[in-house]
């Protein structure tokens, strides 16, 4: 008996002894340091980048589903726009977009500048590393020329966002650009024109390094073009503007839907002609409800909240051409009778050029870049610089494909109108709710008229909605380009933390 | 030296041993002084020998004794020890014992040793399973509420299962855990049911938690369960069965009536700024909009969506005692439906714990510990709905059914949203279940009389697996294709402690203590699955068609320590303690993973003194005081490395994103404690106890927020402090004590402050609703940080907040009002934590019948009422429905009005947005529970052979006295993912239950 006791004291002790090497490695994470040593990592950080333009991380210790980069870009660019109006007073900071009362503390504004600098941070890492190596091949380039893309790209939808048109302030602060990753945590802005010389430099890079396009899912040297042409429109540098439409425009790779394929172009744009670079959701990245681009615009009854619509604005300057095909991404909701249906007063008419991939109403593969954008860059500067022929037949390319053969403008221009008008106005048409409308308006230092019932005007009440009439005697029915909130406040987070940080007036 | 010592205590055996050889036997009979009940169990040992026997059922007893005269010590738990002279070959001896109020020779455990309560050096508080069994729950933590000075305990959520916030004197981390660690039968973690726990102990001070070194920064509770008390088998059976219904407090929604009159303020004729305002109500419009026929659509959704649900507990156990092996086994069962519709909580707990005593040398003891849940919880926008939804919408169809209702529904729904709860949740749920097996084996080894071995050691492992299923035919995103979602957790770890045991006497002197190793080692596993595409009536994932996403991951953590203690008293006057503790956590980089853990304590017994033996006032006072350091290392794994995660895709292809910064250097956060103590005991019948210290947790492992221009939210670093001081009040009254009337009183209270000190620089944390709170040198923590609401503006009836103005130095030097949101100041507003605490509880029993009534109270905290964004919106969301106002509320009425409090539904841009218009008082004294029972007579229980019936009614959650406006005040404190501390959501509503028990022993 002693000695059992004995052994099992021993035993005991022995496993108790055993010291142990402490050492524990997560199960779904790599360390940076290993990541950039292999050509995986580099390429699986790469594809992170990306998909940080569709997910929704955690921010503030929560997975909040309204968080997506490219939700809050639609809405913070479009729902402050003229094209969409609001049918609901939410408490969803999407809100502010339409009333202008913004905040600091505006939790959609903090994680898109958020997440924009951690794809950046993301690529920087990739950059760094690949620029160590020797010798890269050609496909290694492609990788680097699509992470030179990406920090364009989101130092340019920053800029756009956070700091004024460059056409009205170029010396203005603009972001804080992060081009290594040496530099301090806390670091000043930029001016406008710096964030741009730095835009146009990445992308110039991107261009240059990408010859083996992957698909439209991915950075192609046409979407670094396609930027550096809407880059340099944004600047006024109208003959660049030209030049690099045409490289794209020339390329040969895409052409304009047509008035047969037009209204299946974004539920398919993965394999349109048209696309140049669209973001890739798949079916795992159908967000429904509480996640989805879609979902705030657009219900099939069930599928979304379908609470902001196609404004009456944007639906009179369409108003002329029923069978133009563009109509077909502006659904009415009808009851049984018939009747355009109203949602606390405000008439609803759906937008589905982010629904329909695969059937599914909250799922589309966002385009970013597409051909006739290209026309339109090229008419806009065309216009500008006198050559209003060539404008009014880059905009006539972008009518006949939309169902308008019958009214072109052949070169001429229509009696008492000008060219950069038509211009501006086939664009809001083309590209509505794509993000650009109220960056057009105000960089060519026009003021935004938002003169039609929504709940964008403080105050109002369903019962205050006659549809008869115009609103009348209420604030924040017109924004002029001079107004400070034609731009969003910079996050508070970050003027809390890098004492550099100027905040927007 | 050891050598000597060896000796000297084999000298000392020697001595004892010697001896009667002529045995003769006492034998006779112990009853409680009180009552005359017999005392089973009674320690009866023999002066002088090591003879010992325990009283039998019926308080028997027979013990050998020498010829002549000698001296027996009885001592029983509860009981005052008593010595009683006897004579050999007395039989029939009738001894008496006294109830010991005061209860200062109890033995407390207090983790890895037990010791007397006189002998105690540190702060702990002891509360027995008798003061805990007024409250009936799954969870000890609610059943501690009020019953020790220091602990807060929150019951947040009435959602069945639920478990309450637990903080010890305040809060002392910011980003790694405050929750207490708990210890079950001596070893860290561990699972039990309420019914088995025989007592609990709390460590407050560093005296007792530096033990447990880097686990101990919010205290510790150590659960002891039960175990034989006597020879006879013992039976115990409780039942417990009755309802609960929702509290709402003061969240009291609308009727439609009180709706239909408060929409009519929509409709007053005002535009900001027009000319030509008449101010007036335009009920030709709001009458053409809202037919009066709205009047008659009464339907109350908080009523419909929650009813009174029934509560069971049914416990069984048998305790015994042979010569070779004690044991106790013991059954539960616990059921309780949730008010809130399709929620209910069930939990199966068996218990084996015996010890087998294979010689005087080596006890074994095997404790297992078997646990199975399973529940459904709730959607939180299920309850949020049930809330917000108008009274003119009808629920039901005409066949009674909740009626479905979506976007594309032709009939008029008024509620802003076209949702139907009722119908959502009867075609979904979200169900649970768990199983749990813990198993100790623990050796003690005499090796020699003054050291023994002695190993615990645990085996656990749980399963657990959630379901979230809502059917095809649920109106929402998943109509016509279902959703399924299934989560599966694997746990499983060991905890193995290998200790020696010294205990020496030579004169006056003692020493004791031990010295040992520790290890522990835990592994989670998680894997899911969820997709769509269900075919009406399934529910498994292998019939989903689309949508599949997989997921999982693992994780996992080792501690590896050596641990010591010494004890050294001096007559029983002078008391010394001192503990060292060193750790390795797995939790930081190689070179940083080790910890030191040290804790020294003394008390001095002063009524031992001569000076103050005898005296009857004074019978009990002892001065006490500690320091020491603890730590915490419970931040999750690997947050020292720079790393990327690959959780996600981009075109169906593996992405890496960045996830965290490198932080090399992070290690250990430790918390400096100093307590100084004085427990006292007046006239054998008040007992008091007071407590002051300070706690300086330095090297705070803190998220420190970062620019977010570098694509990162936070870095982890060790900075800043958190200092809490505070004082802790406890008393205990045996205020009347006779035979047939007895009124007993506990006090407790405490305050505590807590001020942050060297952060690098504020951190403003923003949650949900752009609702902040700031982490500032010299503030506290949890302190809202939100801009101050000034009432209505009477000229324009618009929302006012407040302006501040700065010189150049930073300082105020204005202060002006505005009704532009974004132009306001957003201010330090308050903490969530409150600035005093506790509860005051009174027993009474007269003759067979106890009436027990315990309160518990907490001031001084703001809580952020967050439900009042929606339901008190000022027209912004004309079709949710409102609270029902205060009796001092009025709406703005027309230019000059100054007694407005609430702004016009015409200009009310921005008042719903953040601000301390929704922040209150979190103030409250609450009835926490009222129990009465009745001991049937005896000669009746004997009848059906019982030894004791005990029936009773209990109701717990009485009342709750409070000026907060929203549900009940008690808010959850948790700084977790989706909670911002402090505030108050839609939240499951707490329950008021009531209960009829009946307790059979036998």
């Amino acid at each position: 008996m002693k000695k059992k006791i004995f052994t099992l004291f021993m035993l005991f002790v022995a496993a108790s002894s055993g010291c142990k090497k402490l050492e524990v490695n997560p199960s779904d994470a790599i360390s940076t340091g290993t990541l950039v040593t292999t050509n995986d990592g580099l390429t699986n950080a790469l594809n992170g980048a990306y998909a940080l333009l569709k997910d929704h991380i955690a921010f503030n210790g929560t997975v909040d589903n309204n968080n997506m980069y490219l939700r809050q870009f639609y809405q913070l660019s479009d729902f402050a726009s003229d094209d969409i109006t609001c049918g609901q007073i939410t408490e969803d900071p999407l809100f502010n977009s339409f009333t202008l009362g913004h905040s600091p503390s505006q939790a959609n504004t903090r994680y898109f500048w958020y997440v924009s600098y951690k794809i950046i941070t993301g690529v920087n890492t990739v950059i760094d590393a690949v620029e160590k190596l020797p010798d890269p091949d050609a496909k290694t380039k492609q990788l680097l020329g699509e992470c030179y893309f990406l920090r364009a790209l989101s130092h340019f939808n920053l800029v756009r966002l956070f700091g004024q048109p460059y056409s009205i302030a170029p010396d203005a602060p603009g972001i804080i650009l992060r081009t290594n990753l040496t530099d301090e945590g806390i670091k000043a802005r930029s001016t406008i024109a710096e964030v741009y010389a730095s835009v146009l430099a990445d992308a110039e890079q991107a261009a240059a390094l990408m010859t083996q396009p992957r698909g439209v899912q991915y950075a192609s040297a046409e979407a670094a073009n396609g930027l550096l042409a809407r880059v340099n429109l944004y600047k006024e540098d109208n003959a660049k503007a030209i030049e690099y439409a045409n490289k794209v425009i020339n390329s040969g790779r895409f052409s304009l839907s047509t008035k047969a394929t037009y209204p299946s172009l974004f539920a398919n744009a993965t394999t349109s002609p048209e696309t140049i670079f669209c973001i890739a959701f798949t079916a795992a990245d159908d967000y429904g409800k509480f996640g989805s681009i879609a979902s705030m615009i657009y219900s099939d009854g069930n599928s979304g909240w379908g609470e902001e619509f196609a404004s009456s604005s944007l639906r009179a300057a369409m108003a002329a051409h029923p069978e133009d095909v563009r109509w077909s991404y502006i659904v009415p909701s009808k009851d049984a009778s018939g009747t355009v249906q109203k949602k606390n007063g405000v008439e609803m008419y759906y937008i589905t050029k982010f629904s329909f991939q695969n059937g599914q109403p909250n799922l589309s593969s966002p385009i970013m870049f597409r051909l006739a954008e290209m026309y339109l860059i090229r008419a806009e500067a065309e216009a500008k610089t006198g050559a209003t022929a060539a404008a009014l037949d880059d905009l006539d390319m972008i009518r006949k494909n939309r169902g308008l053969e019958t009214a072109l403008y052949n070169k001429s221009l229509p009696q008492g109108s000008n060219a950069l008008d038509l211009v501006l106005a086939e664009k809001r048409i083309e590209m509505a709710f794509e993000g650009h409308r109220t960056y057009d308006v105000f960089r060519n230092k026009r003021s935004l008229n938002k003169n039609y019932w929504g709940y964008h005007i403080l105050g109002l009440k369903e019962t205050d909605i006659d549809l008869g009439k115009t609103p009348s005697g209420y604030q924040n029915l017109s924004v002029p380009y001079t107004s400070p909130r034609i731009i969003y406040y910079l996050p508070v987070d970050e003027i809390l933390t890098n004492p550099l940080a100027i905040q927007n007036p | 030296m050891i050598k000597k010592l060896l000796l000297l205590c084999c000298c000392l055996l020697a001595m004892h041993t010697g001896g009667f050889s002529q045995e003769q036997r006492v034998s006779g009979r112990i009853v409680s002084a009180k009552d005359s009940q017999p005392l089973p169990g009674v320690s009866v040992a023999l002066k002088g020998s090591s003879n010992i026997v325990s009283t039998d059922g019926s308080g028997a007893f027979s013990i050998g004794t020498p010829a002549g005269k000698s001296t027996l010590v009885l001592t029983f738990v509860g009981f005052l020890r008593k010595e009683v002279e006897v004579n050999a070959g007395q039989s029939s001896v009738q001894i008496r014992l006294d109830e010991d109020v005061q209860q200062l020779n109890d033995v407390v455990v207090v983790g890895y040793s037990s010791k007397k309560q006189s002998a105690l050096t540190s702060a702990v508080t002891v509360v027995s399973a008798e003061q805990l069994k007024d409250v009936t729950t799954n969870n000890v933590g609610s059943m501690l509420q009020g019953k020790v000075a220091g602990l807060q305990v929150v019951n947040s959520s009435g959602a069945p299962g639920a478990a309450p916030d637990i903080r010890l004197r305040g809060v002392s981390s910011v980003n790694a855990n405050q929750s207490p660690l708990f210890v079950v039968d001596g070893i860290i973690g561990g699972n039990y049911d309420p019914n088995d726990v025989e007592s609990i102990t709390v460590l407050k001070d560093a005296a007792s938690t530096a033990l447990y070194g880097s686990q101990a920064n919010a205290g510790v509770i150590v659960v002891t369960t039960k175990k034989a008390k006597q020879g006879q088998t013992r039976f115990e059976a409780k039942v417990a069965t009755g309802f609960r219904t929702a509290d709402f407090g003061k969240l009291q929604v609308m009727s439609s009536n009180e709706l239909y009159d408060h929409q009519k303020e929509f409709y007053r004729d005002y535009i900001l700024g027009a000319p030509d305002n008449s101010y007036k109500i335009d009920l030709g419009k709001f009458y053409a909009e809202r037919p009066l026929t709205l009047r008659d659509q009464n339907y109350s959704w908080p009523e419909e969506s929650f009813q009174s649900a029934p509560i069971y507990n049914f416990y069984l156990s048998a305790a015994g005692r042979t010569e070779k092996n004690d044991y106790y086994v013991g059954a539960s069962y616990y059921n309780e439906k949730g008010t809130f519709q399709n929620t209910k909580y069930q939990r199966i707990n068996l218990r084996g714990n015996s010890t087998y005593h294979f010689s005087n040398k080596l006890d074994v003891t095997n404790n297992i510990n078997l646990s199975a849940n399973m529940g459904k919880s709730y959607d939180y926008m299920d309850v949020y709905y049930s809330f917000l939804n108008m009274p003119w919408d009808n629920p039901y169809d005409e066949t009674g059914k909740p009626v479905y209702v979506d976007g594309n529904s032709t009939f008029k729904w008024w509620s802003r949203d076209k949702v139907n709860p009722l119908h959502t949740i009867e075609n979904s749920d979200h169900s649970y279940k768990g199983f749990d097996v813990n198993y100790d084996l623990g050796v003690n080894y005499r090796i020699t009389d003054w050291l023994t071995f002695s190993s615990s050691n645990r085996v656990a492992a749980s399963f657990n697996k959630g379901t979230n299923f809502v059917s095809p035919l649920a109106a929402g995103t998943y109509r016509g294709s279902g959703y399924l979602n299934e989560l599966n957790t694997l746990n499983y770890g060991i905890v193995s402690n290998q200790l020696l045991r010294f205990a020496f006497k030579f004169g006056d002197h003692s020493l004791n203590g031990f010295a040992g190793a520790a290890f522990e080692g835990s592994q989670t596993e998680y894997s899911g699955a969820s997709g769509r595409g269900l075919p009406e009536g399934l529910r498994v994932l292998n019939v989903v068609s689309n949508n599949q996403l997989v997921n999982g991951y693992n994780n996992q953590g080792y501690l590896q320590s050596l641990l010591s203690q010494v004890d050294y008293n001096y007559k029983e006057k002078y008391f010394l303690t001192a503990s060292f503790r060193y750790d390795g956590s797995s939790a930081f980089a190689p070179t940083k993973q080790y910890g030191s853990f040290p804790a020294i304590s003394g008390a001095w017994l002063i009524s031992n003194e001569d000076f103050l033996a005898g005296s009857n006032i004074l019978n009990y006072l002892k001065l006490r005081g500690s320091y020491g350091i603890t730590g915490t290392q419970d931040i999750g794994a690997s947050r020292y490395l720079g790393l990327y995660s690959l959780t996600t895709q981009y075109n169906s292809v593996v992405g890496a994103v960045p996830y965290q910064l490198a932080s090399p250097t992070l290690t250990w956060e430790s918390k400096n404690q100093i307590n100084a103590g004085l427990d006292i005991g007046l006239f054998k019948r008040v007992n008091l106890t007071v407590d002051v210290y300070r706690n300086n947790t330095k090297d705070l492992l803190l998220q420190v927020s970062q620019p977010l221009s570098v694509g990162f939210e936070t870095k982890w670093e060790n900075a800043g402090n958190v200092v809490n001081k505070g004082i802790e009040l406890g008393i205990t009254s045996a205020n009347i004590q006779n035979k047939n009337f007895d009124w007993s009183t506990d006090f407790t209270i405490n305050f505590n402050s807590n001020k942050l000190e060297g952060l690098p620089a504020s951190i403003v944390k923003t949650g949900s609703w752009s609702i902040s709170q700031i982490y500032r040198n010299g503030g506290n923590l949890y302190e809202f940080y939100m801009p101050k609401w000034l009432g209505v503006d009477a000229q324009t009836g618009g929302p006012l907040w407040e302006k501040l103005t700065y010189d150049e130095s930073g300082a105020v030097t204005g202060r002006e009002s505005t009704s532009d949101y974004a132009q306001a100041t957003i201010q330090e507003s308050g903490s969530a934590l409150p600035k005093f605490q506790g509860g005051f509880n009174n027993n009474f029993r007269y003759k067979n019948f106890n009436l027990r009534v315990s309160t518990y109270f907490n001031y001084g905290n703001k809580v952020f009422s967050n439900n009042l964004r929606f339901m008190m919106n000022d027209g912004h969301e004309p079709y949710y429905n409102q609270i029902q106002m205060p009796d001092d509320a009025k709406i703005w009425t027309g230019p000059g009005d100054t007694q407005a409090t609430e702004p016009s539904p015409q200009n009310s841009a921005n008042s719903t947005e953040t601000s301390t218009r929704y922040l209150k008082n979190g103030s409250y004294f609450s009835i926490r529970n009222i129990a009465l029972s009745y001991r049937l007579p005896k000669a009746w229980s004997s009848k059906i052979n019982m030894e004791g019936i005990t029936v009773g009614l209990t109701a717990d959650n009485v009342a709750t006295f409070s000026n907060f406006l929203g549900q009940d005040p008690q808010t959850t404190i948790q700084a977790g993912s989706f909670g911002t501390p402090g505030v108050s959501d839609f939240k499951y509503p707490n329950n008021r239950q009531y209960l009829f028990n009946i307790n059979f022993s036998f």
